[in-house]
């Protein structure tokens, strides 16, 4: 068979729907793609624990305490699912596990825009735990459909336990709504500190080259702003529905355009995050992931050690 | 196990998880571990965190032997109603003629249970 | 003692047994939330999930012990863990020091986790018996704990090399703090008196040098000669500055307004 012939296979079975798996053939531009995306998404998921664990040792009350526990445990879950997806990818190439962690501290790989950010106070935490699960919780539903199997079944177990986190952030946020008149205004100061980094979650809206082939290949089924505008339907009512203000006057439903209308950020900014790590907090996380893998390189190495039992 | 350019490197465990006594293993997922007896405590907080399980195996990766996907190994293209319950939907229709009625399993059990 | 109403009615009884509560309490949620600070920082991700499990389990036996104080007559459990002042917390002084390394976190874990199994299996049989229900069910829970420490303890002293150092240094730091972890504080006898615990401090911490010792040669590091007096006495109420900072940092947020509901 030639390459083209073999080629027209796998785009015949991805046309069909049929999933691709971790030992079947496929191009080059399929693995690189794939590679990118989910090493991406399990960085996003590690990184994403360090935001919100400033504020575990701070929980309110014992029960805040052991569910944000669980909650951060649970994206460093994620990380390993995803992990393993991503090196049995790259297997091939020569990269292991150490490797693809190594790649945040030299700069290889991005992480999403939000983890970047501060978390300042209590309801930053909460805000986190909803609008920002939020976020990743409408881009992940949206990839349990993926061409690649081994990813889509990490998703669904990713997504059953999202289901969890939804609830745990919506209790925070419910908690400090109905609360008093400080916790309210922690809360909406905190929107107000989370509303542009949200909009930025899902990416410009211009359709990339990269993200152009991950929709060809089925990786990614939905565009940038497709997400964006599913995310302003679900989250804009019951962010209303609490009494917050959403600190954009442009903010409106076009019935006729049959989309959200918003005040474009400035993307900029984002690439100067995202591509150049330069947000509030990357120096800072980066630097922590990079001690915490450095610096329990003694304890993998001796844990490797072959001894007389 | 330290790879030829001295990175560490842990093994893979593929991970099985059963439910109950009344069900198999089943296969959750995958775990990088550095000896058989960590990648089992690992397993039970990295796959059951919130799920109950009366066993769990761990098998290292190289010892799972498996078959292609696309071939055609599982190829079955031809008519097998004849050894499965639909197969024989026709006895419905004849037993009436007896006025009774098919016996299915879920009946035999449902009256073993009744006591 | 079948229920807390009985407790309440025998005044020495019920000093006795919530000053033991405490103990446990203070052991538990102060351990638990310094296990948590590992969070995202263990050296790999594998372990990173286990041991937050850990974390997790420590401080839902907390939350078992708060709400048996808070049947007793005490403040609710929220007020018990964010609102007591230094001197009135009971936890031994070795679970409020900052982690360290991963040597000394699993060696100290380790240490302390051998010392519970014991005190846990001398309440299974206590006169109160809401007590001796919660031990059954925590001591189960703390067998995985137990395993998973005793495997990193063994490997890292077994490693040699930097491991093993690390690990020397490790058990060298705990030792000063070690004596406090033994010992049913200022009530001590009459916890034994009242068969609240079934076994007296003495007899345990027999039996846990012995069971350490085991361990220690499995890891193969020399057992140390026995501990000086500790300089803060944690059943007591006395405190090293790490604890002060500790409740400082966890009751931040609770004290903005320990009336709301957070």
């Amino acid at each position: 068979m030639t390459e083209q012939e073999r080629l027209e296979l796998f785009m015949e079975r991805i046309r069909r729907g049929e999933k691709i798996e971790a030992t079947d053939w496929m191009p080059d531009e399929y693995r690189q793609l794939l590679i990118k995306l989910i090493h991406m998404h399990a960085v996003s998921e590690i990184m994403g624990a360090y935001p919100e664990k400033e504020w575990v040792p701070k929980a309110p009350s014992l029960r805040r305490k052991l569910a944000i526990m669980a909650k951060v445990q649970d994206e460093m879950g994620h990380g390993q699912l995803l992990l393993r997806v991503v090196e049995d990818l790259a297997k091939p190439l020569g990269k292991n596990r150490e490797d693809l962690i190594e790649d945040i501290y030299h700069h290889r790989v991005k992480f999403h825009n939000v983890f970047h950010m501060e978390a300042r106070t209590w309801a930053d935490a909460g805000v986190i735990g909803w609008l920002v699960d939020g976020a990743a919780i409408i881009n992940q539903a949206s990839l349990l459909s993926t061409s690649y199997g081994p990813y889509a079944r990490v998703l669904k177990r990713i997504c059953a336990e999202e289901s969890f986190h939804m609830q745990h952030g919506e209790n925070i946020i419910l908690a400090l709504a109905m609360g008093t008149p400080e916790q309210k205004r922690m809360l909406q100061e905190s929107l107000d500190y989370w509303w542009e980094s949200l909009l930025f979650f899902f990416g410009p809206p211009e359709v990339t080259p990269a993200a152009e082939r991950m929709l060809y290949y089925r990786i990614r089924t939905l565009t940038n702003e497709e997400l964006r505008q599913k995310f302003l339907d679900k989250y804009v009512p019951r962010i209303l529905s609490i009494g917050l203000t959403i600190p954009d006057p442009q903010l409106h439903y076009d019935k006729e355009l049959k989309r959200w209308i918003y005040t474009m950020p400035d993307w900029e900014k984002f690439g100067e995050i995202v591509k150049k790590n330069n947000g509030p907090k990357s120096r800072e996380r980066i630097e922590l992931r990079r001690q915490a893998h450095e610096g329990g390189r003694w304890v993998r190495e001796a844990m490797l050690t072959k001894t007389a039992v | 196990m330290m790879s030829a350019d001295g990175k560490v490197e842990y093994g893979v465990y593929e991970v099985f998880v059963q439910k109950s006594h009344a069900d198999h293993h089943v296969h959750v997922g995958s775990l990088m571990a550095p000896s058989p007896d960590l990648a089992m405590q690992l397993a039970r907080e990295n796959f059951l965190r919130r799920d109950s399980a009366v066993n769990l195996w761990i098998v290292p990766r190289e010892y799972i032997y498996t078959t292609p996907y696309s071939s055609d190994f599982f190829a079955r293209e031809m008519d097998r109603k004849y050894r499965e319950v639909g197969g024989y939907t026709e006895n419905g229709r004849l037993w009436r003629l007896f006025k009774e009625k098919t016996l299915t399993m879920e009946e035999i059990v449902s009256h073993i249970e009744e006591t | 003692m079948e229920s807390a109403e009985q407790a309440q009615k025998n005044e020495a009884y019920l000093l006795a047994l919530r000053d033991l509560l405490y103990q446990l309490a203070d052991d538990e949620l102060t351990l638990g939330h310094r296990d948590s600070e590992w969070l995202g920082l263990s050296p790999d991700i594998e372990g990173d999930v286990a041991f937050s499990s850990v974390a997790q389990d420590e401080v839902g036996h907390a939350v078992f012990y708060f709400e048996l104080l808070h049947e007793l007559g005490e403040k609710d459990p929220d007020r018990l863990a964010f609102a007591r002042d230094l001197s009135e917390r009971k936890n031994a002084v070795l679970l409020e020091r900052e982690n360290g390394d991963w040597a000394y976190s699993i060696a100290r874990h380790f240490m302390y986790d051998v010392w519970d199994d014991l005190r846990l299996e001398a309440l299974t049989e206590s006169s109160y018996v809401p007590l001796a229900k919660g031990a059954i069910k925590i001591r189960r829970e703390e067998y995985y704990h137990l395993l998973h420490m005793h495997s990193y303890f063994v490997r890292l002293g077994q490693a040699g090399k930097e491991a093993k150092k690390r690990l020397e240094l490790a058990v060298k730091a705990i030792w000063k703090d070690i004596g406090g972890i033994f010992g049913f504080g200022v009530y001590e006898q009459k916890l034994v008196e009242f068969n609240i615990i079934t076994k007296p401090a003495e007899e345990l911490k027999q039996r846990w040098v012995k069971r350490m010792q085991q361990a220690f040669a499995e890891a193969q590091l020399t057992w140390p000669d026995s501990w000086e007096p500790v300089q803060y006495d944690g059943r007591r109420g006395e405190h090293s500055p790490e604890l002060e900072q500790l409740l400082q940092t966890m009751s931040e947020v609770y004290r903005i307004d320990p009336t709301a509901r957070w």
